[in-house]
């Protein structure tokens, strides 16, 4: 797992819950919620898809973690990697 | 056999409020049992066929159109992206434009928000400062929060100085349009109406309200949610603090981690093994309506009726109460579905027009006399219907004899599709913002939640699945 793969399944989770946003140009050091209409009902969905899909659990204290893809690259890995190797 | 009738949350209700729920908790893996004491979903925006013509029970308009000025801030928006239903998908067809209809003034509005304040500002010069005060107060009170403290709206009305007839037309509608409280609205609600109604706007999607519920049920079930039809609920077991079982009335158990239940809070207490049958006559709400339809030969523009929604009152003082006699004819709300800029060409139009009534009277009528009364309030309802529309009196035999069909849903009726008592429209006065109960395993969704409306429904129940059962811990 990288960071850059973790970015992408970030993005990919955004296409998903809200397909009417333009991912095109997503700057990954800016906030998610400055560039996107996101609030914290489609936070909570990508929190959800992750433990869904990746079985990657955020606690609800560090939702904040999550604010820009950079952030979602750093906060993830670790996480990535201890899913991967238990 | 237990473990095929135990499941993680059980939704007692297949309204908009329940069936938003359950969806949001199948999208997320959780078991789910959807309990309806009906044949029919969609509990009080329901639908029928009568005469080979389809009807929709609730759906006037949908509010919170994502107009142009309030877009991606919109409710109804967020709703939809909440379930992952296209907000397209809905095709909505936006009003031609609505009017308030007082007896010297009357305010029009269309889905654009400015406009509508330059046209109070028009009819009432006197209370432009005051009117734009009071938009900044409204703007600035947290009314979509869950603590959001209830005041009465008449009291800051009278507080805001905007003249007494502008803020009786502005109660109008939004009474109508979600008050569960006598003569009054609490301020948050107000607040939400009105954003709904005039900052974002109406809207009606273009197959009506079976758009919203078709692609519910079918995502309901794609994602293997049990749905039980004709299964009323007769009794809560309670153990300590928490629900153990839930008996049916067909006498069989269910077992559910977690229960949401949307029938309503005294619905929902007296369903409690515990319930000790203190008087709870306060809490029920008692504002109902009578809904008389006409379907109609033509089109509403040959005798131009141009208005999508007309909120009437016939003087100067509006009165949101449940009446003595069985159906309040001084105000009421005038709706003409085929006046959404529809696509579809008819040669047949509804004319739909609601009233406060009393409930006690058309629940107690024989099968008889409930039928004859029904007929005798249809004319009438019409008749004075008439005096709002253009050109309505004078055309009364016209408009008589394009009369193909017509159906009248009263108090009654309301209560077998939404099991509300008293057949209230609007539920309990007393409202549970965040859902929850003194149970810790069971959680009230839609009506008496206080978020009002096809929208607030659906986003109650989206909220009570978030906040209590999905949100981790």
């Amino acid at each position: 797992m990288t960071k850059d793969k973790i970015k992408q399944i970030v993005l990919d989770i955004i296409a998903e819950i809200a397909p009417d946003e333009d991912l095109t140009d997503v700057k990954p050091e800016v906030r998610l919620r400055d560039q996107l209409d996101l609030d914290s009902m489609d936070f909570l969905d990508i929190v959800m898809e992750l433990r869904k899909q990746h079985g990657i659990d955020v606690p609800e204290a560090e939702y904040r973690e999550l604010e820009s893809l950079d952030s979602c690259g750093n906060y993830l890995l670790p996480k990535f990697e201890a899913s991967a190797a238990a | 056999m237990v473990e095929n009738n135990t499941y993680d949350v059980a939704v007692i209700g297949a309204g908009l409020s329940g069936l938003s729920a359950a969806l949001r908790l199948a999208m997320f893996g959780k078991k789910v049992l959807v309990l309806e004491k009906h044949y029919v979903v969609g509990g009080l925006n329901s639908f029928y066929a009568k005469g080979g013509k389809k009807f929709d029970v609730g759906l006037h308009a949908l509010t919170n159109f994502p107009s142009e000025d309030s877009g991606k801030k919109s409710p109804l928006f967020k709703l939809c992206r909440q379930l992952r239903i296209p907000l397209d998908s809905l095709q909505l067809k936006e009003q031609s434009y609505s009017r308030i209809s007082f007896p010297e003034k009357e305010l029009r509005f269309s889905n654009n928000f400015p406009n509508f304040i330059e046209e109070v500002n028009e009819k009432f010069p006197a209370s432009k400062d005051a009117f734009g005060k009071l938009l900044k107060k409204m703007e600035e009170f947290p009314a979509y929060s869950v603590d959001a403290p209830e005041l009465s709206t008449r009291e800051i009305l009278k507080d805001s100085s905007i003249d007494p007839l502008l803020a009786e037309m502005l109660l109008c509608p939004t009474c109508y349009y979600g008050s569960a409280r006598h003569d009054d609205i609490d301020f948050p609600t107000f607040v939400m109406l009105f954003d709904a109604i005039f900052r974002q706007g109406l809207a009606r999607p273009e197959e009506g309200i079976r758009a919203i519920l078709d692609p519910l049920c079918r995502k309901l079930k794609e994602l293997g949610v049990e749905r039980r039809m004709n299964t009323g609920v007769s009794k809560f077991h309670v153990h300590d603090d928490q629900i153990a079982e839930i008996e049916l009335e067909s006498g069989e158990n269910v077992i559910a981690e977690q229960i949401i239940s949307t029938c309503g809070v005294i619905e929902t207490e007296s369903l409690l093994s515990s319930h000790d049958n203190e008087d709870n006559q306060s809490k029920v709400g008692n504002f109902t309506i009578l809904e008389s339809i006409s379907v109609m030969q033509g089109t509403p523009k040959e005798l131009n009726w141009e208005e999508t929604v007309v909120f009437f009152n016939d003087s100067e003082k509006f009165d949101y109460i449940c009446p003595h006699n069985p159906v309040d004819l001084r105000s009421g709300v005038i709706c003409i579905p085929e006046n959404y800029h529809s696509t579809t060409d008819s040669s047949n139009f509804k004319l739909r027009i609601t009233h406060p009534a009393n409930f006690p009277f058309w629940s107690s009528l024989s099968k008889q006399q409930y039928r004859d009364e029904k007929e005798k309030y249809e004319d009438r309802i019409l008749q004075n219907g008439l005096r709002y529309l253009n050109g309505g009196t004078d055309s009364m035999d016209e408009i008589a004899d394009r009369i193909i069909l017509r159906d009248t849903f009263t108090p009654k009726t309301i209560k077998r599709f939404t099991s509300h008592e008293n057949g209230t429209l609007y539920g309990s006065p007393t409202k549970s913002r965040d859902g929850s109960t003194k149970y810790k395993n069971l959680f009230l969704a839609g009506t008496d939640q206080g978020y009002i409306g096809i929208v607030g429904s659906m986003l109650g129940g989206i909220a009570v699945a978030n906040n209590q059962i999905l949100r981790p811990a």
